[in-house]
């Protein structure tokens, strides 16, 4: 395994983390919740991050928490499936094809959300999950799983990740339409 | 000074142990019951600890009761967090970016759809080639080439459906458009079968090619035909083989003066492929039969055979051709009842010293 310092990372794919931090504003502003501190992208530990106020409300927890990982997911799937078929079935040489290659794969490997989120929601869901909260029953497997990726990043989960989405999602689609 | 009374039950406790409720201090056990009842009448039900109030929200300041913080729903900050807090919007940067991002996902799906089109008939292509419907995924994997040449996936599938009907000739060219044929990776299992059809088909073709010019051989027939039984037994794909094979075991036949044989050949090729070459073919077996038996029905039949020879000949120079050189010596056969081989003719009638006194004459 080889070592690449995270900021040298996080520049090379930059537009995920933008994109990763836009959908968290996005959603505390979705549920009106006061944004202290956002930053977009830098060159640091964590490459961006957005700051609000405590949330009391489990819906509000999840989407704010997760929102960024199912927006990624979907730019990547999107993103990856325009340059899919040029770039790994067709083997055409398409400059274009793969900078939207690139950029997807940017988008999908940001997903993830950090370790915090995930653990404000695992503090959260098991007990509304006993009561029978649908998203917290949801949420649980999927924040145990995600857990887990997050700290298989020292190991490239999240580049893993952000392959097998743009891979996988767009050999889905074409194999379900053909 | 570090104490307050709970507004609900009236008991003194320390701030730090507080709950602030719709500007109301709460113990902690009164809180919950008080949020509780503020949600029902309609009001906010949030609260937070009541040493909160006194430090900005955002920067920890200690703003205490200064004029000029600002409340923002339960949260409380100093003058310079307040205007920020309340004010918190998507930068503009952010906004060009995020419809700069639409933008490019439209541009990336326009661009592709050309590549879409060329997937789907490869993936078409590919079910149909296992389900084994080969000549029905040629086209649409021909489709793919047009836009993807250098595809290993589309260039192997479209070799394989080729070989597999029977068509070296499509294989062959898709096969030359990628890198003249060359393959990063020879130990793919897909290339390898591509690999072992190609060989085979080409083994056959090979042998057929020997064949024919055995055939052209005097006394060669019978070989010739062995030769090019085993191309289609090799290339059973390739339907003109065993066509060949059939036609030159009459060749043998005639050969070996089997005339039966030869009529019966001759006349399941009409039968099954009617063209010019056939009825020239039957009507020459016919012939021979005449030739041996004197039996004016054979003439006639092979006289009419001749007849749809020419008329089928019409138009395709190739056949009117070869019929320019095959019916002299059907006609020979029909008019002397002697059946002589093609090289004796020419010896007899076409060789330049026999032109020569037909010129003298």
């Amino acid at each position: 395994m080889f070592f690449i310092p995270g900021p040298v990372i996080a520049a090379l794919t930059f537009p995920g983390v933008i994109v990763h931090e836009a959908g968290h504003l996005f959603f505390c502003r979705l549920f009106k919740l006061k944004v202290f501190d956002v930053c977009f992208f830098r060159f640091g530990n964590p490459a961006g991050y957005v700051i609000h106020q405590e949330i009391t409300d489990f819906t509000a927890q999840f989407f704010v928490s997760m929102g960024p990982f199912f927006a990624n997911t979907l730019l990547c799937v999107l993103f990856c499936t325009a340059a899919f078929l040029p770039v790994w079935e067709l083997k055409v040489f398409d400059p274009l094809a793969y900078f939207f290659y690139w950029l997807g794969l940017s988008i999908g490997m940001h997903a993830f959300p950090s370790t915090t989120d995930l653990s404000h929601l695992w503090a959260s869901a098991p007990a509304l999950a006993k009561k029978g909260n649908l998203l917290a029953i949801v949420s649980l497997p999927l924040a145990a799983l995600l857990v887990v990726l997050n700290y298989a990043r020292v190991v490239w989960a999240d580049l893993g990740y952000g392959i097998a989405v743009g891979i996988l999602g767009p050999l889905a689609i074409f194999r379900a339409l053909a | 000074m570090s104490e307050s009374i709970c507004t609900h039950c009236g008991k003194s406790f320390s701030i730090r142990s507080l709950y602030d409720l719709n500007g109301a201090a709460y113990c902690a056990s009164c809180v919950q019951d008080a949020s509780r009842q503020a949600k029902e009448r309609g009001q906010p039900s949030a609260y937070i600890p009541l040493i909160n109030k006194s430090i900005c929200a955002r920067c920890n300041t200690y703003i205490g009761s200064a004029p000029d913080a600002v409340q923002i729903g339960p949260l409380r900050f100093c003058a310079t967090c307040g205007p920020l807090i309340k004010d918190w919007d998507y930068p503009q940067w952010l906004k060009f970016s995020l419809a700069a991002l639409v933008l490019l996902l439209v541009v990336a799906l326009a661009h592709g759809r050309k590549y879409f089109h060329a997937g789907r008939e490869m993936y078409v292509g590919e079910r149909l080639v296992a389900k084994r419907q080969y000549t029905q995924a040629l086209p649409h994997l021909q489709e793919t080439l047009r836009i993807a040449p250098n595809s290993d996936k589309a260039v192997l599938l479209t070799a394989k459906a080729a070989l597999l009907s029977g068509d070296v000739d499509a294989a062959d060219k898709a096969l030359q458009a990628h890198s003249g044929g060359h393959f990063e990776d020879a130990n793919n299992a897909d290339f390898k079968e591509v690999e072992s059809l190609w060989n085979r088909a080409t083994g056959a073709l090979t042998k057929a090619e020997q064949a024919a010019k055995l055939e052209e051989e005097e006394g060669k027939e019978t070989e010739a035909a062995r030769l090019m039984h085993e191309a289609a037994a090799a290339y059973p794909e390739l339907p003109g083989l065993a066509t060949a094979a059939e036609y030159y075991d009459s060749g043998a036949a005639f050969a070996r003066k089997d005339y039966d044989t030869f009529v019966a050949i001759t006349r399941k090729q009409w039968n099954e492929h009617p063209s010019a070459a056939m009825a020239a073919a039957l009507a020459s077996s016919l012939a021979c039969k005449f030739a041996v038996t004197g039996d004016a029905s054979y003439r006639q039949q092979s006289e009419e055979m001749l007849a749809k020879a020419q008329q089928l000949a019409q138009g395709d120079a190739q056949a009117l051709k070869n019929l320019e050189e095959y019916l002299p010596r059907i006609r020979y056969r029909l008019d002397t009842r002697q059946i002589i081989t093609r090289k004796e003719y020419d010896r007899r009638f076409r060789s330049p010293e026999t032109s020569k006194k037909s010129q003298e004459k």
